[in-house]
């Protein structure tokens, strides 16, 4: 099987990067059929019944959020999260470099569907490069008209601002985003009010991830009844997944909603690196539960995902081999949440802490008795206690381990040490 | 069908409860009698639900929700009391403390300190955590007035939204983040702000903390008496904390209409003043130029007899520290004793006055639309707690204009304004009624006014007629007006009586006043600690310091207010004592026993006065 290419489809065409080289792939014609072809209204609807999810993790319709938007209020902006921060994350990257006319088209037609006059680019500080390319978009696209005071003569005023992060990855989450964006410090803001009511500057935003933006260019060109009919019954289109670990063929892969998780790490990524056994593998992303290989046939789509008991958030595939050692993972990932925490609620600022001293003294073969418990009863009092989803997700994963690998835990403990430490390989 | 209200139904812990709309489910269950503990929530602040204390259990709501946060709703079912809950409570106490320092023993907070009291009723008994804790500063110098304990802070927000919200200084910020996180100022320069002491009340912890009373007493140690700060007129309530009849701190006492719970540091700060930390000396006579300590009535007769020998050319000074009931007393004793009419309680300006210098109640401040602060910063200055009332109001969209000049007042209140309030300080009385009578032309609704005047007590002192030109309740003195002090050292006075009642509104001479002093046949000085006045006195007479007495205040606004004696000074005279003994000593035969029969007399001849007393309102003049 191979991958169904929308998003990327033309990756590789010469000057891609560059307007001319974008427009020769039938770049902004999309935008231009919006603007004069259609209603901003007819454009929400539009992807309404394109079925559009959001690509930035909560998979929320996107046609949906747009229309949460109170009537009459003015100004709205439109901010573009190009943060990703999530550890196993780097498709909006690979979006960004490739063809940021993609994502900049997007984010016009968004704009203009929703009403908005000033957008925002949120890109993650350390994505330099990325941030080169988007500039130079920008500048063409100004250059061009696509830009500016009364674009191609519809009446419609557009301008877009980017803005570079400072690197924390709280400021993916959309309201620390906007809270980091208008200069303060990143940190998220208690919901409701949600943006679309209150958002940047205390006015009605919308918040989008690059993927999801760079997707509508091709709902627009080929309808949304097109875009429907590929995936699955709740989740249309494709996604890039970014494959990451002991897989021999890491990277980006575009694929169809539902497509099985097996066709991903074997047909495309050719498998299990080294002739090693597939130990387990992760969806989504740092925060996501791990899966186990009986679930290598879950479609890659939200729902079958989660029905499965994780979550396919930003789209990510940690795929680990029989040399992975689960709690040193566990430990990886949680004293990441632990560095990232805000600080601004006690569940997450204090519970990441602990974790991570646990997950330590465990790996480093001092765990006691009972530690397993105790982990799970903290991720308890963390989980849906926290202020924000960071502080929740920071108790997915090693809670999925325990499930799943109790004994290697158990094992941690009872032997004083870790039983992977010789053959330890770096993932991640 | 339910009828649309603007009521909202619900049930917290199976009791049905209807509260306004827009109601938080803590204040919900407050009115209910249930307590749901906090931290961050702090009823002047807007939510921020940070602790996570709160937590309840809502139905239909699969996450327990921050009961600080949520506002009620029709139907809503709340439980605050189940497992879940409880266990739950268990664990973020649990959180809370994995990094606290537990120094509970050698903490000021200890005894008056929610974590405490919150970890005892709610906590579990015992940490599981068994690690190093994450270790921070402690003992920060934040300013001359505040240290930081940064390993007590539970990163509640309270303080830093208190420089936002409150006094909109925006000194304190979250440094760092995660479990590193702290709270500082910016780059590390010592506060600036005059609210400071607040931060140290709300603090749910012992992370902030008095310098003044760090280590000063355990809570269970203090006696509490309600009093009035002495530092200016705004009249914020306090309440006296001490220990070993000595004070230890002074503590906000909420009264919404006045100080909205707050006070600023010249007054929280000022106890120092008030201070019996010796003993000041016994009344004296001068004798053969020295002092000669003497006997209460030995010293009374000299007064006395000296006074009457100047008889209508003695002048009186009365502080406006001193109480209504002491002023009292002191202008009848010129005016009906000594027939004198030469009495002030002014310093080097003369203001007029009159009672439209009160028609704008301070907590109206939030009630105008437009509010001018003529003379800005110098208005704040006069009476510090002002600023918060009106950046509580800026935030709730009152228009606060701060100018200098009067044209600039006017031009800044549009012709539509329908509730406008003019500030500014006895100083600028006659602008604040120009500006006052050109808005009246100007705008379609109405103009108050507000004189901040000098001294916790000086409307008390005008309203009292401590004032050459008019007598007790503004009256009227036709042809027997006496002269102001300014004019006095050229006046033929012979005698003067200075009734220094407070350390911090002091008589104050100048360098020409006491060249005057010295050329007077009698000065009397009647005060609290020796001051250089004693060497010009042929008599003095000491007194007690405010938390030593009782009697009322008035405030800037007309408010009267009491106080009462949280030390106990027993073998000093009572102020009124003294002035009530004599006066006896030239026949005036009062009869006075307690302050409270001297105010019944002061409410017979100053009426307004009698309906304030009991109610602790405001004076009303609009009947005179
Ligand atoms: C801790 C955290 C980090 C997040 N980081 C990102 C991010 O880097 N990029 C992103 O698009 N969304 C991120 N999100 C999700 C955003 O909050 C938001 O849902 C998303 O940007 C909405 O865009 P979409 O509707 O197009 O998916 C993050 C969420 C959380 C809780
Ligand atoms: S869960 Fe709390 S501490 Fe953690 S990132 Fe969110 S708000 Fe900050
Ligand atoms: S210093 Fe006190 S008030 Fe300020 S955040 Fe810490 S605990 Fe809260």
């Amino acid at each position: 099987m191979a991958e169904k290419k929308i998003l990327t489809k033309d990756f590789g065409a010469p000057g891609l990067a560059h307007l001319a080289g974008y427009e020769q792939t039938g770049g902004y014609q999309a935008y231009q059929k919006a603007l004069k072809e259609l209603q901003p209204d007819a454009l929400v609807e539009m992807v309404k019944k394109s079925g559009l999810r959001g690509r930035g993790g909560a998979g929320f319709g996107t046609g949906q959020k747009w229309s949460f938007l109170p009537k009459g209020v003015y100004p709205r902006y439109l901010v573009i999260n190009a943060d990703e921060s999530e550890p196993g994350c780097f498709k909006d990257r690979y979006l960004l470099e490739a063809s940021p006319h993609q994502v900049v088209e997007g984010l016009l037609i968004a704009a203009f569907a929703i009403g908005c006059n000033l957008a925002f680019i949120y890109i993650r500080g350390e994505y330099l490069p990325q941030h080169e390319a988007l500039e130079w978009a920008l500048a063409e696209a100004r250059q061009a008209g696509y830009i500016g005071k009364n674009v191609l003569g519809s009446g419609f005023d557009v301008d877009v601002i980017l803005h570079r992060g400072a690197g924390a990855y709280i400021c993916g989450e959309e309201t620390a985003l906007l809270t980091s964006l208008e200069g303060y410090r990143g940190e998220p803001r208690l919901k409701p009010p949600f943006p679309a009511i209150k958002g940047l500057y205390g006015k009605p935003t919308v918040v989008n991830n690059v993927e999801t933006v760079a997707t509508l260019p091709h709902i627009v060109s080929n309808g949304p009844d097109w875009f429907a009919t590929i995936g699955t019954e709740t989740g249309k289109g494709t996604r890039l997944w970014c494959m990451s670990g002991h897989v021999n063929r890491p990277g980006n892969y575009e694929m169809e909603m539902g497509a099985p998780i097996r066709e991903l790490i074997y047909d495309l990524g050719g498998g299990v690196w080294k002739n090693r056994k597939l130990k387990a593998f992760q969806p989504g992303g740092a925060s996501m539960m791990v899966l186990l290989p009986q679930h290598l046939d879950v479609g890659l789509d939200f729902d079958a995902i989660q029905k499965a008991g994780s979550l396919a958030g930003a789209g990510a595939m940690v795929v680990m081999d029989e040399t992975t050692c689960m709690v040193d993972m566990c430990r990886r990932y949680v004293e990441f949440f632990h560095h990232e925490s805000c600080g601004k609620c006690t569940p997450c600022r204090e519970g990441t802490f602990w974790m991570t001293n646990v997950l330590t003294r465990i790996e480093e073969g001092e765990g006691k008795a009972g530690d397993a418990d105790l982990l799970l009863e903290m991720g308890n009092n963390i989980d849906g206690r926290s202020f924000c989803p960071l502080g929740d997700a920071s108790t997915w994963f090693p809670r999925s381990c325990i499930k799943y690998f109790r004994d290697e835990f158990e094992q941690h403990v009872t032997e004083h040490a870790c039983p992977f430490r010789k053959e330890r390989v770096m993932v991640a | 069908m339910a009828v649309a209200t603007d009521q909202v139904t619900l049930q917290v812990d199976g009791v049905s409860v209807t509260v306004p709309k827009g109601t938080l489910i803590l204040d919900a269950a407050k009115k209910l009698g249930i307590d749901i503990p906090i931290f961050c929530s702090h009823p002047k602040m807007e939510p921020v639900a940070v602790c996570r204390m709160c937590l309840i259990e809502v139905e239909k709501m699969p996450k327990l929700q921050p009961a600080c946060a949520i506002p009620v709703a029709e139907g809503m079912v709340v439980r605050t009391l189940t497992d879940k809950v409880k266990q739950y409570q268990q664990g973020v106490l649990e959180f809370l403390l994995i990094n606290h320092p537990l120094d509970c023993p050698i903490c000021d907070k200890g005894g008056e300190c929610p974590l405490q009291d919150q970890t005892f009723q709610y906590g579990p008994g015992a940490s599981r955590y068994d690690f190093q804790k994450a270790h921070f500063d402690k003992a920060v110098p934040l300013s001359d007035k505040i240290v930081l304990d940064r390993e007590r802070c539970i990163l509640c927000w309270r303080c830093t939204r208190f420089t936002e919200e409150i006094s909109g200084e925006r000194e304190l910020a979250l440094i760092k983040r995660g479990v590193h996180t702290i709270i500082g100022t910016f780059n590390d320069e010592p506060a600036q702000s005059v609210y400071q002491g607040n931060w140290t009340e709300i603090c749910p912890v012992g992370a902030l903390t008095s310098r003044q009373y760090r280590f000063i007493s355990r809570p269970w140690d203090l006696d509490r008496t309600p009093s009035v700060c002495p530092g200016c007129a705004m009249g914020c309530n306090i309440q006296i904390d001490s220990r070993h009849n000595k004070i230890g701190r002074f503590q906000s006492r909420e009264n919404l209409e006045v100080d909205d719970g707050w006070l600023c540091d010249q007054g929280r700060y000022s106890f120092p003043y008030f201070q019996r930390d010796q003993e000041f000396g016994s009344p004296s006579i001068r004798r053969d130029g020295q002092l000669a300590a003497v006997s209460y009535p030995e010293a009374v007769a000299e007064a006395a007899a000296r006074l009457q020998r100047a008889g209508s050319s003695a002048a009186g000074w009365a502080s406006p520290g001193a109480t209504n009931e002491e002023l009292f007393l002191f202008q009848r004793l010129f005016r009906e004793t000594l027939k004198s009419p030469h009495l002030d309680h002014r310093q080097q300006g003369i203001h007029e006055t009159d009672p439209e210098d009160i028609g704008l109640p301070i907590a109206d401040i939030e009630r105008c639309d437009h509010v001018v602060v003529l003379g800005g910063q110098e208005v704040i200055d006069a009476a510090p707690v002002l600023h918060l009332r009106l950046h509580k109001s800026q935030r709730h969209g009152v228009a606060v204009h701060r100018v200098d000049e009067v044209k600039a007042g006017l031009a800044a209140v549009p012709a539509e304004a329908t509730v406008v309030g003019v500030l500014a300080t006895a100083a600028r009385r006659a602008d604040a009624i120009t500006l006052q009578n050109q808005l009246v032309s100007k705008v379609k609704g109405s103009v108050r006014r507000l004189i901040v005047v000098r001294g916790p007590n000086g409307r008390g002192a005008k309203d009292l007629g401590i004032l050459p030109h008019l007598g007790p309740g503004y009256a009227v003195l036709n042809g027997r007006a006496g002269r102001p002090r300014a004019e006095w050292p050229k006046a033929g006075i012979r005698a003067l009586y200075i009734y220094d009642a407070s350390p911090l509104q002091e008589f104050g001479a100048t360098e020409a006043e006491l060249d005057w002093l010295r050329s007077l046949d009698t000065v009397i000085v009647q005060r609290f600690k020796p001051s250089v006045l004693d060497e010009y006195a042929h008599v003095v007479l000491p007194g007690r310091a405010f938390p030593e007495k009782d009697g009322t205040m008035t405030s800037m606004e007309g408010r009267v207010q009491r106080i009462a004696t949280g030390i106990d000074a027993a073998h000093v005279w009572d102020d009124w004592r003294i002035l009530q003994a004599v006066a006896n000593a030239m026949g005036a035969g009062w009869p006075y026993r307690t302050s409270e029969s001297i105010f019944a007399d002061l409410a017979k001849a100053v009426p307004a006065y009698a309906a304030a007393a009991p109610a602790q309102g405001r004076v009303l003049w609009g009947e005179r």
